[in-house]
């Protein structure tokens, strides 16, 4: 699906645990529903009514999007675009532009290992939503972390959808205790001893990506990186999102060539 | 304190938007600017990109580039630092695979581009040239990139050198050269100058200002390469003063005013400060068609003032009428 730029307006501003937001929009009436064949991964650039102080917008992956257009994302107050998204009410008027990047594919014959923390839980509870639907839960396995219990969120769907989801939290509150890719280490061992087929599907904080890449390399399974940068497009022109990469140039792109990544590509130390 | 001028307000049919830039008819002013618009194409998803007057390429070099490492970009106050490093396809790719498609375009299409000493300026002119019986319409020179380490900077800042790489670049191309100058000079209407005697049909500016930005907790700069350059509506202020201060010294230089632009008041200004056409840069990032809203917003507000037609207003600033003479009065005591 080509991108646009349309307007949408807040329909529910609703507080979680741990300072997560999520934020449902109702896409323009006569805008339709640009968004409800988004890949999970994929994102939109959302700009809030912020005049000239605050210039670019923000990139979100998408939660979920509808066929009637509704769509939400999952923020966390980090700097003054978050905090000023927190602060929307409903009927408030945001600016957005997509989808846009390319996404996670749906579960073929390996089975997805789902690795989340933090903000980055979307797009893997999107395709989680996914797989669910398409009547194949069991073709994807959550792995999902946090520093503690609050930190977690929209779980219950997670069980609606009789998604197995293992937990990991730092102090202990729920699931495992540690990081989540402790519990990742554990599934690859298994999968490995049984020869079963998996892939590895993660979005999160750096320092998560970074082991769940080299676990993922060590143990010569798949695995694909959700990615974020600075931007100030979210289409390709602006080149902000630059993205290490190994091969024939130094960069790609977080927004046009991403945000998904095989891990052996990424070149990061 | 002056009034405001007393016009009748006209009809918005009635507004004629078009100018003339250094012999270029142009339908309207609007323009977009050079690293934010890409080769274009990015853009057809979200506006009708032949409604543009002209575009501005990403700066091209001889050969490719790859840019700068992480990270290049930051947000700050109304405004962007951004150091990209000038990565781009090169030339021949360009002229390959990128000039295509804006040649279908049915607009002005200007050629930004820049070498890392002055024999690959005049190399770029050259293999460029190769384009202007396929759709290029004007280069622009850029002397005014902060984001590359090798020389450049004198290009940019002292006039003689500006004039003899013009000189050089004018000779080796058929086409008309537009030098793109950088705020970042003592003297600015110097440099205009210095590259319209050389043979430079018009000058363009500003480009970015040299900046930085810090982030405390991690005591790093903002951007990887230390300084960075700021654009958006920040630098405004400071690109209408520089475009008014060449207009002043030297009125017969055709200049292409920009420096965040976002409404059609912002373009009002430029015109009203000497340029006659005009570049969107950094709003293209967050509303890819900004330049023909700022288009329609300029003809909206020309109506609402009365202003019929561009040249009418361009360069139009007058001084604010003079105070009484003081007569410094008796001591009170």
């Amino acid at each position: 699906m080509p991108p646009s730029q349309f307007g949408a307006q807040l329909v529910d501003n609703q507080a979680l645990s741990g300072g997560y937001f999520t934020l449902r929009f109702a896409c323009d009436a006569a805008c339709g529903a640009p968004l409800s064949g988004i890949e999970p991964g994929q994102f939109i650039m959302v700009r809030g009514e912020w005049g000239r102080e605050m210039l670019n917008p923000r990139a979100f992956s998408v939660l979920d999007a509808q066929a009637d257009g509704s769509f939400s994302i999952l923020i966390k107050i980090y700097g003054r675009g978050t905090a000023a998204l927190s602060a929307l009410r409903p009927g408030g008027a945001v600016t957005i532009t997509g989808p846009l990047g390319r996404g996670f594919s749906a579960p073929a014959d390996a089975t997805q290992l789902l690795v989340a923390g933090g903000v980055g839980l979307p797009p893997l509870h999107l395709q989680a939503k996914r797989a669910a639907a398409a009547g194949r839960p069991e073709a994807v396995e959550m792995f999902y972390g946090g520093r503690n219990a609050d930190d977690l969120v929209l779980t219950e769907p997670l069980d609606d959808w009789g998604v197995k989801t293992t937990y990991a939290t730092e102090d202990g509150s729920r699931g495992h205790q540690g990081f989540v890719t402790g519990a990742l280490e554990a599934r690859l061992e298994a999968a490995k001893a049984s020869g079963e087929a998996v892939e590895v599907l993660a979005c999160g904080p750096t320092p998560m990506l970074r082991a769940v890449r080299t676990m993922g390399l060590a143990h010569d399974v798949r695995t694909l990186l959700c990615l974020e940068e600075e931007m100030a497009c979210g289409f390709g022109v602006c080149l902000g999102c630059a993205v290490p990469v190994r091969g024939p140039k130094p960069y790609k792109y977080c927004c046009s060539d991403g945000p998904v990544f095989d891990a052996r590509e990424v070149r990061w130390s | 304190m002056s009034a405001p001028v007393r016009t009748n307000p006209i009809s918005p049919d009635a507004v004629d938007l078009t100018t003339t830039f250094a012999g270029l008819s142009l339908p309207h002013p609007m323009m977009t600017a050079s690293g934010c618009f890409a080769y274009g194409q990015q853009f057809a998803h979200f506006m009708d990109v032949s409604q543009l007057a002209g575009l501005s390429t990403k700066g091209i070099s001889p050969a490719p580039r790859m840019g700068n490492p992480l990270p290049r970009i930051c947000e700050t106050a109304s405004g962007m630092i951004n150091s990209i490093g000038l990565e781009n396809v090169g030339a021949e790719a360009f002229l390959a695979e990128k000039l295509p498609y804006l040649a279908d375009l049915d607009v002005s299409v200007w050629v930004n581009f820049f070498g890392e000493d002055a024999d690959a300026y005049v190399r770029c002119a050259e293999m460029l040239s190769a384009g202007a019986d396929r759709g290029i319409d004007v280069l622009e020179m850029n002397i005014s990139c902060p984001n590359i380490k090798k020389g450049g900077i004198e290009f940019g800042t002292v006039p003689e050198v500006a004039h003899r790489l013009t000189k050089r670049c004018v000779e080796a191309t058929s086409l008309p050269i537009v030098v793109k100058l950088t705020p970042n000079a003592a003297d600015v209407p110097a440099m205009a100058q210095a590259a319209y005697e050389a043979g430079a049909v018009g000058v363009s500016l500003i480009n970015t200002i040299t900046a930085m930005g810090i982030d405390v907790r991690t005591r790093k700069p903002r951007v990887a390469t230390m300084y960075g350059g700021l654009s958006g509506p920040a630098v405004k202020p400071v690109a209408l003063r520089m475009v008014h201060q060449i207009h002043t010294k030297h009125p017969d230089i055709p200049i292409c005013g920009m420096g965040g632009i976002l409404s059609g008041e912002d373009a009002l200004e430029f015109l009203m400060a000497g340029a006659s056409c005009l570049q969107v840069g950094t709003a293209n990032f967050s509303e890819p068609p900004a330049a023909l809203r700022v288009r329609d917003e300029l003809r909206t507000l020309m109506a609402e003032l009365g202003i019929s037609n561009i040249p009418e207003i361009v360069g139009c600033i007058g001084r604010h009428d003079p105070e009484p003479t003081y007569a410094p009065e008796a001591s009170w005591t």
